[in-house]
């Protein structure tokens, strides 16, 4: 701010001559820039010659090129492990969350297995808002931590930049026995493991009981009964003639993050699209534009034109309080709404748009960077907090489907007739309830794209025009980058 | 004029190398900070340079201005920055000549207003950008009150309806920052000698002609340096369309700026190059504003 006041003049008596001392320096400031610009376009010339006999030409970068992981062509490739734990050693982990879940977990591990081996360590508690930016920021500057926690879908454009390693190495036969499969189909990139998760989520509607008998609405018990859109389509109309004027709530307030894709992607992929073409991951078109996925999000673009949405609610208490009757959203939301209704908590699926109802599945999870100091004593703690006792704690602390099968078997809330039984029959029938997000590099601009078009088609936008423009914008990223060939 | 060069030029001489040591810490912070990233994005430009991939960096020649300028949201976002400097250039200016001419009345209060209408400049506009959100929901503040004024016939979505998410933004922009050209417009007017005013008065000029041919010819220098400063300032709106609306941009990109085309470009798609050659764009349009307005300086 403070430089460009210097540039302005305030006036005086040599202001003719001032200004046209600036416009010759400005001139040949533009000669330089044009200068430059044709040596440029002068080293492009070479460069295309030189694509064209095929050679690839590579732009020296100094430090940059030489610590990236994918030039070094072997000698420099990421320690695996090898069953030690070499010394005394510090180990850095970001996290999206300080709860007391994690920074208990940590402190378990420093002062238990941790201490044992000699491994500390390190919580840099980073916050969920924003966290992306952070480690995305940390791995282009090559300073990411050797413990990375993080959202599922971001780690295969990390595992295919080779910032994260496979775990392969380091498990142990059987280790991975009692995770539940979904956790490995998230984790796993080009047929290789890189992460575990201490739980996965669940998805669907949380709505009062009573309230949806007062209109008659049936309730599903599963998924393969879920409501008919035509049905849901009713119950919400006889919702808001019964006096709730917005009567579905779906969390609009969280913003342009992951929750869009995650809560609303199901919509398409329930009428029979999907967000990209999983056959190669190069293109969504037909895909996420196809006429079913049109028309429900078409459908579902009513609900918010007619009101029937709530838009406005800037936290959680709309449902809370009986402004919203169905809560669209994930597992986190149970115990307080559990707090809230008691008993008269119900979970219901999303509706079929014709295909059959389907839900979002993974989560945070555990990965280990290329540069980590000593890669056993990353998998240590990784295999610590995926271990029953901690699964326990963190899956508890976030109200979500613990990752182990066995530590799932003890909570009744998750076995049938149990409140969220849902979510893990949902998993269970994975692909073809819960859908795993796409494993694919190209996923973080699928979904800054289709986040933005679910915000157009809310605000009433053409829904093909804009699932259309979508579908061009995924394109344009994936040719981009040359289709994101695997290393 | 000649003999006054010729008397200056022995002082120059000496004055050189305290002049340049002082100007020293300013002239390598603007290298380091503003001209050497400059010239790297001018370089990277011409690249297809990722933020992060693992495949080699290659010089695409022009490419990328190519793509940009063939680009439809390329010109909606200028279209867009251009309607709101051409509302707020000239509202925020004569708002901030009014609030000064207020708070420069010698009335009781008046350090209480002053400190009012500057109160906003003091808070980052990230921040105000949260507050607004919350009293412009549908059922926030504003629309309360609007409600109750006009009988329930207005009360707009502000932030999701594509129609009015420009006008919350320009409103907004102008609560924020008004108080940055009053301050600077209620320093020229205290410079306007009082005596003019009491010459004019005995001249039986009424208060507008006061203010025509007194106050606005006293205070031009400063009334564009405002208008120059709001203009540049108003090119770089990014915090409030980026924090307002549902999406950054604004429901179908009704408030889409070159900068957030910028960050969008360069950070969340991570396309470095093509954000670079926007950033180049954007600087050869504002340069050349900036020309372009120079012609209309006033002269002594």
């Amino acid at each position: 701010m403070f430089g460009q006041w210097e540039n302005v003049p305030l006036g005086g008596t040599k202001q003719k001559e001032k200004v046209q001392m600036r416009l010759s320096r400005m001139k040949s400031l533009l000669a330089l820039l044009f200068a430059f610009t044709l040596v440029a376009a002068a080293c492009a010339g070479d460069e295309a010659a030189e694509s064209s006999d095929g050679g690839t030409s590579e732009i020296s970068e100094g430090a940059a090129a030489e610590e990236d992981p994918s030039d070094g062509g072997g000698e420099d490739a990421a320690r695996t492990c090898d069953g030690e734990v070499e010394g005394p050693v510090t180990l850095t982990l970001t996290s999206h969350s300080s709860g007391d879940a994690y920074t208990g977990a940590v402190s378990a591990f420093n002062a238990g297995p941790g201490s044992e081996l000699g491994v500390t360590v390190e919580l840099i508690d980073l916050g969920e808002a924003g966290y992306e930016d952070f480690i995305t920021a940390a791995a282009a500057s090559n300073d990411l931590p050797d413990i990375i926690d993080m959202d599922g879908p971001f780690l295969y454009n990390f595992a295919w930049n080779k910032f994260v390693q496979p775990l392969g190495n380091c498990i142990s036969d059987g280790a991975l026995d009692d995770f539940l499969p979904s956790i490995i189909t998230q984790g796993t990139y080009n047929n290789e493991l890189y992460s575990l998760g201490s739980f996965d989520s669940g998805m669907g509607i949380w709505a009062k009981r009573s309230v949806l008998e007062s209109v008659g609405a049936r309730i599903p018990e599963s998924s393969g009964d879920a409501w008919s859109v035509d049905e849901f389509d009713q119950i919400l109309r006889d919702l808001e003639a019964s006096g709730i004027s917005a009567p579905l709530d779906i969390k609009w307030w969280y913003g342009a993050g992951e929750w869009r894709p995650y809560g609303f992607a199901p919509i398409v992929q329930s009428a029979g699209g999907d967000i990209i073409n999983r056959s190669d991951f190069q293109s969504a078109a037909g895909a996420l534009n196809s006429a079913e996925a049109v028309e429900a999000m078409t459908t579902f673009q009513t609900w918010a034109t007619d009101g029937l949405i709530d838009l406005d609610a800037v936290d959680d208490t709309n449902f809370v309080e009986g402004d919203a009757a169905m809560s669209w959203v994930g597992h986190w939301m149970y115990a307080p709404y559990k707090e809230a209704f008691g008993d008269d908590l119900v979970l219901v699926p999303l509706p079929d748009f014709g295909k059959g109802s389907k839900a979002g599945m993974g989560s945070w999870n555990w990965a280990m960077s290329s540069s980590a100091a000593d890669p056993d004593a990353v998998w240590a703690f990784i295999e610590f907090v995926t271990s029953p006792e901690q699964v326990k704690i963190i899956a508890e602390s976030e109200g979500a489907v613990p990752s182990l099968k066995s530590v799932l078997a003890e909570d009744p809330t998750f076995q049938p007739g149990g409140d969220r039984y849902l979510y893990v029959q949902n998993l269970e029938a994975a692909p073809d309830i819960a859908v795993p997000r796409p494993a694919t590099p190209a996923y973080g601009a699928i979904r800054n794209a289709f986040s933005d078009a679910l915000a157009d088609i809310i605000a009433g936008a053409d829904v093909q025009e804009t699932l259309d423009s979508a579908v061009e914008e995924i394109d344009a990223d994936i040719a981009a980058n040359e289709g994101y060939p695997a290393g | 004029m000649a003999v006054s060069q010729q008397d200056l030029a022995p002082k120059r001489k000496r004055a050189v190398s305290p002049g340049l040591a002082f100007s020293l810490p300013a002239v390598s912070m603007l290298l380091v900070f503003m001209v050497a990233p400059f010239v790297f994005a001018t370089i990277l430009s011409f690249t297809n340079k990722k933020l992060l991939s693992p495949l080699p960096t290659r010089w695409v020649g022009f490419d990328n201005y190519r793509e940009v300028l063939g680009d439809g949201d390329f010109w909606g976002a200028l279209k867009n920055n251009f309607v709101f400097s051409a509302v707020t250039v000239p509202v925020q200016t004569a708002l901030a000549l009014l609030l000064a001419s207020l708070v420069n009345q010698k009335l009781k209060g008046s350090v209480f207003f002053r400190t009012v209408y500057f109160l906003p400049i003091t808070f980052s506009l990230s921040a105000a950008s949260i507050i607004w959100l919350v009293l412009l929901n549908p059922s926030g503040m504003l629309n309360t009150f609007l409600e109750t004024v006009t009988f329930g016939s207005f009360s707009p979505d502000w932030l999701n309806n594509p129609k009015y998410t420009m006008a919350a933004v320009i409103l907004v922009s102008l609560w924020a920052s008004v108080g940055f050209q009053m301050v600077i417009l209620l320093a020229a007017l205290q410079d306007v000698p009082q005596t003019l005013y009491e010459a004019a008065s005995i001249d039986g000029a009424t208060a507008w002609e006061r203010f025509r041919n007194v106050t606005v010819p006293g205070i031009r220098n400063q009334l564009f340096f405002v208008v120059t400063i709001t203009i540049i300032l108003s090119f770089r709106l990014f915090d409030q369309v980026w924090i307002m609306p549902p999406k950054p941009g604004g429901p179908l990109d009704a408030t889409n700026t070159i900068m957030v085309e910028l960050v969008n470009t360069g950070f969340k798609s991570g396309q470095i190059g093509k954000g670079s050659s926007i950033a180049v764009l954007f600087f050869l349009i504002v340069l050349f504003l900036t020309i372009f307005q120079r012609r209309f300086e006033p002269e002594e």
